[in-house]
């Protein structure tokens, strides 16, 4: 203060910057916060606009975050159970299946060999298609007898490689099918849903600054009589500036809210249609992701979010900010 | 060493017109002065250019022998932590009460809350609105509104107190009464400068007037009529003591 100037200071400094202690910052902090949820209240409904645009912002590619990692634990619980099946000539001899048998099944990595025979594979062809009919107006039986590997969980995919090159060099085999194409798939569609989130989070998480940046601009252009008080009377740049950024995670936290709410909803909307396609691939929904940490991050990025916004706008504002 | 000093300070705003014109002045610790002239002669700019609201086109404004004009961020902050100012339109705001607009400045500065509420009450107290504290200043007269700008200007006992026009919407017996207002703060050390156009009040005070025409110091000393040029009356500027 005035006052509190020594005279030794005066001589270097006639000004010198008052120090609050951590108390006084602390107090400050308090009432700004009490400040900014009575000025967010009293403009409820421009306030939950906000909230509903930062939570759209943020919900889609937090969404698509989700789905990423879904896609991620689906493909590593597909992972422990890929097969390997070998088809045989048709003109192959029973020693030769027993052979093969006994070179795959002596491999760490399987588990399980199961042989179809020619008969068997017609009964089951039969049992699953409509072309039961066609089959009668064939001579012979045109299935080749085959052996299904089914392998250990955490094989890797250079281990199913080296044993579909060793399948397929054993005496007999005609064709050898690894079934992982559905890994791949999965595995592409998490790549592809991995990038989209990355590209959408940027561009809606600019929509969320720049939305948060123009309600806070909005809060800036409702207290400017205040504003050119405070610089008149001494408030430093960071004192000015402090509401706004406030004003801008309490936004942005807000946001991140109605994102999880949305996301919420959103699951327990696709939650049975979902549980049924898993089932008919004999897998159970397990949704992870959707924890305390996500929700957690979720307010978090939308306060951070807020934050940056506010202070673009505050800085924009306050740096053109005439007193008198 | 005087402590405010106006070295050849020019002002000239964008369009050409010259607010100040190469103005020098001096002003004593614990001195009073008034500005005077007609409208746009030059006394608003004289005190934002103290308040450093704006810059000078040309000179130096020394305050306690440093020079204010270039200061910026928190060292401006600073000094203006340190000065106190009073508006014509009292610059309060509406949506807080007279203590919450008062303790103001104590607050950015960090003070205690105790203390605060020592201090808003003291200079609520000094300018007599003590009882109205909880008020919001729609609710006061021009004259409170006033005395409650006056009272957040000193609040945090400043060593200078501008004042812009601060009676201009006040009648005479009130505008005498906020002139005494100042005086007392000057008799307690505070140097003080008002800008106003009432001849008639501003003489009645028997203090310093420095009277500014299209930009320029015409007159300077305690009778309006003392030219600022004469030897006497320089002296006396310097140190503060009001002429005769």
């Amino acid at each position: 203060m005035a006052e509190g100037a020594t005279g030794k200071r005066r001589s270097k400094d006639p000004w010198p910057p008052v120090r609050p202690g951590l108390g006084a910052w602390w107090r400050d902090h308090l009432r700004i916060a009490r400040e900014t949820v009575h000025f967010v209240s009293a403009r409820l409904g421009t306030s939950l606009l906000v909230w509903l645009l930062v939570g759209i912002a943020l919900a889609l590619p937090a969404g698509l975050f989700l789905l990423q990692q879904n896609l991620a634990e689906m493909t590593e619980a597909w992972d422990g159970r890929p097969g390997l099946t070998a088809y045989f000539d048709l003109d192959v001899d029973p020693e030769e299946i027993d052979a093969a048998v006994a070179s795959l099944a002596a491999k760490s990595q399987v588990e399980a060999v199961r042989v179809t025979d020619r008969e068997a594979a017609l009964a089951e062809f039969r049992a699953f298609t409509d072309l039961a009919n066609a089959l009668d107006l064939l001579d012979s039986n045109p299935l080749p007898a085959s052996l299904k590997a089914t392998l250990i969980s955490d094989v890797s995919l250079e281990d199913l490689e080296a044993l579909r090159e060793l399948a397929d060099g054993l005496a007999g085999v005609a064709e050898v099918v690894v079934e992982k194409t559905w890994l791949e798939r999965i595995s592409d569609i998490s790549t592809v849903v991995s990038r989209l989130g990355v590209i959408l989070g940027l561009l809606f998480g600019v929509g969320a600054i720049l939305v948060t940046a123009t309600s806070v601009r909005l809060a800036i252009e409702a207290r400017l009589e205040e504003l050119r008080v405070l610089r008149l009377i001494g408030a430093t740049e960071r004192q000015m500036r402090r509401p706004f950024l406030y004003f801008g995670a309490f936004y942005g936290l807000g946001g991140g809210l109605v994102a999880a709410m949305l996301i919420s909803l959103c699951l327990v909307v696709v939650e049975a249609p979902l549980s049924n396609l898993l089932g008919s691939y004999a897998q159970e929904l397990d949704l992870v992701g959707f924890d305390p940490i996500f929700l957690g991050s979720l307010l978090l990025l939308g306060g951070a979010l807020g934050v940056v916004g506010a202070q673009v706008a505050a800085s924009q504002r306050l740096k053109d900010l005439e007193i008198l | 060493m005087p402590q405010i000093e106006f070295h050849g300070v020019t002002k000239r705003f964008d369009n050409g017109q010259e607010a100040l014109a190469e103005v020098n002045a001096e002003f004593a610790e614990g001195s009073m002065a008034f500005l005077t002239g007609h409208s746009g002669a030059g006394k608003s700019t004289f005190l934002k250019l103290l308040l450093c609201l704006d810059q000078p086109s040309r000179g130096q404004i020394l305050v306690n022998g440093v020079n204010v004009t270039r200061m910026t961020g928190g060292r401006l902050a600073h000094y203006r932590q340190h000065l106190g100012a009073v508006f014509q339109d009292h610059h309060l705001l509406s949506h807080r009460s007279v203590y919450e607009n008062v303790s103001l400045p104590l607050r950015i500065s960090g003070m205690r809350e105790k203390d605060v509420g020592r201090r808003v009450r003291a200079a609520l107290s000094r300018v007599g609105l003590l009882e109205k504290e909880r008020l919001f200043p729609r609710y006061l007269s021009t004259g409170e509104q006033q005395r409650v700008g006056i009272a957040r200007a000193v609040v945090t006992r400043p060593k200078i107190l501008l004042a812009d026009e601060p009676t201009g919407n006040l009648d005479p017996e009130l505008s005498r009464d906020i002139m005494k207002l100042f005086e007392q703060f000057n008799q307690v050390g505070t140097t003080v400068i008002v800008a106003s156009h009432d001849r008639d009040l501003i003489e009645s005070m028997g203090v310093r007037i420095i009277e500014l025409d299209q930009g320029a110091i015409v007159r300077d000393g305690v009778d309006a009529r003392v030219d600022p040029r004469s030897h006497e009356s320089a002296e006396r500027h310097q140190t503060g003591l009001p002429d005769g």
